[in-house]
């Protein structure tokens, strides 16, 4: 999961709810307008006039964002090696995405990673929410801050960082070995078993600063008195988390956890850096897959339908969350 | 309502826009980059800029600066633009790279089917027959080096057909380096057979040092001991075959099997560096020279010594199994090939026949290097770790032994053998099994080849 991706993540939320608003409003607009058969041409003037403003953006857009996406979608109904002249092969990519036990195996180590990459960060934040959000005490701004650090450092870096950690000499075994639990000491990174929870681990250090700081901002939203009457009324931390606490964070759940499984799925440059899907194939994951065949062994199609499938399942997976959330609120 | 009905036209417009696309099938056509036009060695007169793309850094690039002022001084017309990147950087883009046409007019291109083969089916790269015809190449290269960048021009065949690279006068070997000086503490000779080796290594573990310095974690690198061992079992002649997909060998001809058996039997015997598995590429490196270990199976060219490490490190291709005959992959350290696009190929011809003189070659001595195609060259002396890696490669010359790189067999091997590796070791899989794998990559990518 990349740190940028990370990063661009308060974007996307603060995205969203923009769109939905201005999409309200055009509703609004043409409903209005429904019973007149034709526009004023000062209405008409101000619709090019909104339209100009945002080509720019547009054309922006579909240039970078669209026209590739087309491109993939006709590059995945090709075997191409990416320089030759390309063979028709239809939706063949997209039948041996889910034919091939590579990629199947990558799908499942997916799964793990969502686990790893979400569930767990999403929990732990909650939980640390709940704490610094409760008692405000003394240095809870410095704690917050260490626990956000991860997410400010290049995932390179983290990666890096964490290979040491791991190492068979590293600080993760000395201690273990320090406290006597030497028999656990292994090769996290190299063992079959133990490589895809210890990325996962990593995952997990990186999302929970992102995923506490937004529970966090959204606590501080929750009012008061509704704490405050919770109170009164005698509710103890576990009753007030699950009575006003978890409920308040609806929204900023959903958008953390698009954010994440999202992340999860475009898995990369953690597992590129520290085992490159090794050992064996114990932790490969579909991004891995793609880099490898649109860049080590050229085969662009399949790269594209791979890249195209996880958009899809990344946009399902958006609009499942979305919709759940939605349904909750009204 | 309105939603749904937005989401509709987008996928009828994207519907739409995917099937006009589909009429026009991505890449060009197949040009023929055969050298139709006059070639001429003659480069003299207009002044010409050649760009050329390598990924030497570091020592290696002081040896390319170094051959290039030699090649400007007597031609002094030319001027070359040197562009420098990390290999996988080159790598990644260099099929983008070679179809513009102000992209570099020579590159270097890796062997294998992956990037010259597929390059040379494409056209992007010149087919440099006729040039070789004007400089000798063919003749003056020996056969297992000039087999190693041919192909043929429809891109299916490797190891045969028209030249598409030169090599550079500077070799790289996979080979076993021992630590001299930790060898003399315990009295032990230096290998030349695999039973020597293991004799050797079985009296450093018992003494309590370590055999082999080695990690398994970098899937690529790993595999550097496997394939050595492979050259102690099998003939050249079978691995070339197997490798240029000539004729119908089987992966078990290739010694694969015996070679993942006796790795299996050291890691068990605790040879190898403590905590292979997850022990980096670069750390075992490390190890091997800072003296934490006796043995390293190797490249040749990516271990770093000082100079003093120089006097105390040696080089040595162990014989065959049951025979006096040495065997070894070894290739040029890299290959170069001309753009189709460049304008002036006949003076880019001119710097590929230069990279392969003896200049270059003895430049390549001079800076710690093993060189190529040269044997009459001046060893600077106080370095004689690469006099053992000389000796050696000589004696590779002496019996034509050189094999090519086993990973250059299909574009995923590297990959397939390196993880199957890791599972050996780990007791998911047996030798045979690995070998298996192997033959499952190799038919799949065959059946594809043929196809087209």
């Amino acid at each position: 999961m990349a740190s940028s991706e990370l990063v661009q993540r308060p974007e996307v939320a603060a995205a969203a709810p923009v769109a939905t608003r201005r999409l309200g409003r055009a509703e609004g607009a043409r409903a209005d307008r429904r019973p007149r058969p034709t526009l004023s041409p000062r209405v008409r003037r101000r619709r090019w006039l909104g339209l100009a403003y945002a080509a720019p953006a547009l054309v922006a857009y579909g240039f970078v964002v669209l026209a590739p996406i087309l491109q993939s979608v006709d590059y995945s109904l090709y075997s191409w090696n990416g320089v030759t002249t390309a063979t028709w092969v239809g939706l063949g990519n997209y039948v041996s995405f889910f034919t091939d036990p590579a990629l199947l195996e990558s799908l499942w180590h997916v799964c793990v990673l969502i686990v790893f990459f979400a569930l767990l960060p999403i929990a732990l934040g909650l939980i640390s929410a709940a704490m610094l959000g409760r008692a405000r005490q003394r240095g809870a701004g410095v704690y917050r801050w260490v626990l956000f650090l991860p997410q400010v450092l290049t995932s390179v870096v983290v990666a890096v960082i964490w290979k040491r950690i791991y190492g068979p000499d590293g600080p993760l075994n000395s201690t273990l070995r320090a406290i006597g639990l030497g028999d656990l000491a292994k090769n996290w990174l190299g063992d079959f078993t133990w490589a895809l929870p210890a990325l996962g681990v990593i995952g997990t250090w990186t999302a929970l600063g992102f995923c506490m700081v937004l529970f966090v901002a959204g606590v501080a939203a929750i009012p008061v008195e509704l704490y405050e009457q919770a109170r009164i009324d005698g509710a103890g931390p576990v009753r007030e988390f699950f009575a006003i606490t978890l409920p308040g964070l609806r929204g900023q759940v959903a958008v953390a956890l698009t954010l994440t499984v999202t992340g999860a799925l475009r898995a990369f440059d953690l597992v590129w850096i520290t085992t490159q899907g090794g050992p064996g194939t114990s932790t490969t994951t579909p991004a891995l897959l793609l880099y490898r065949k649109a860049f080590l062994n050229p085969d662009v199609g399949m790269a594209a339908a791979i890249g195209i499938v996880i958009a899809a399942v990344c946009l399902l997976v958006a609009l499942f969350i979305n919709r759940l959330s939605d349904e909750k609120d009204a | 309502m309105l939603k749904k009905r937005h989401l509709m036209g987008a996928a009828v417009l994207c519907v739409g826009v995917v099937l006009g696309l589909a009429a026009c099938a991505p890449g060009g056509s197949t040009t023929d980059a055969s050298t139709s036009r006059a070639v001429s060695k003659d480069v003299s007169g207009k002044d010409v800029t050649l760009k050329i793309l390598d990924f030497w850094q570091g020592e290696e690039g002081k040896w390319m600066d170094a051959v290039i002022r030699d090649f400007e001084k007597q031609h002094p017309n030319i001027t070359i633009k040197r562009t420098t990147q990390d290999w996988g950087q080159v790598m990644n883009t260099l099929n983008l790279r070679l179809a513009d046409p102000n992209g570099p007019d020579i590159a270097l291109v890796n062997n294998g089917w992956q990037s010259m083969g597929t390059l040379a089916k494409a056209g992007r790269i010149l087919n440099l027959d006729a040039y070789s015809d004007l400089y000798g190449w063919k003749k003056e290269f020996p056969d297992t080096i000039s087999r190693q960048v041919e192909f043929s021009s429809d891109g299916k065949q490797m190891g045969t057909g028209s030249l598409y690279a030169t090599p550079a006068a500077r070799s790289s070997l996979i080979g076993l380096y021992y630590n001299k000086a930790m060898l003399d503490r315990l009295d032990l000779p230096v290998p030349t057979t695999l039973a020597d080796f293991e004799r050797d290594a079985a009296a450093v573990k018992a003494a309590g040092g370590v055999p082999l310095a080695y990690g398994s974690q970098d899937k690529g690198s790993s595999t550097a001991i496997l394939f050595a061992l492979q050259n102690l079992y099998a003939p050249a002649e079978k691995i070339g075959d197997f490798v240029y997909s000539s004729g119908d060998v089987p992966i078990t001809d290739t010694g694969i099997v015996q070679a993942a058996e006796d790795v299996k039997k050291w890691a068990d015997a605790g040879w190898f560096t403590p905590d292979y598995p997850g022990i980096q590429y670069a750390d075992a490196q490390n190890d091997f020279v800072s003296g934490k270990a006796a043995f390293r199976f190797e490249y040749t060219g990516s271990l770093q010594f000082s100079e003093d490490q120089k006097r105390t490190f040696g080089y040595v291709q162990l014989a065959q199994v049951g025979g006096e005959q040495v065997v070894g992959t070894g290739a040029a350290a890299a290959n170069l090939s001309i753009s189709s696009k460049s304008k002036n190929p006949d003076a880019a011809a001119a710097f590929l026949d230069f990279m392969a003189s003896k200049a270059a070659a003895q430049h390549a001595v001079d800076h710690g290097f093993l060189p190529l195609l040269h044997s009459d060259l001046t060893i600077p002396s106080g370095n004689p770790e690469l006099a053992s890696e000389i000796t050696a490669q000589r004696q590779l010359d002496e019996d034509n032994g050189y094999t090519p790189y086993f990973d250059w067999s299909t574009p995923t091997m590297l990959d397939t053998i390196g993880g199957q590796l890791q599972q050996l070791y780990a007791g998911q899989v047996t030798p045979q099994q690995l070998a298996d794998a192997g033959q499952k990559d190799y038919d799949t990518f065959q059946a594809q080849r043929t196809k087209g």
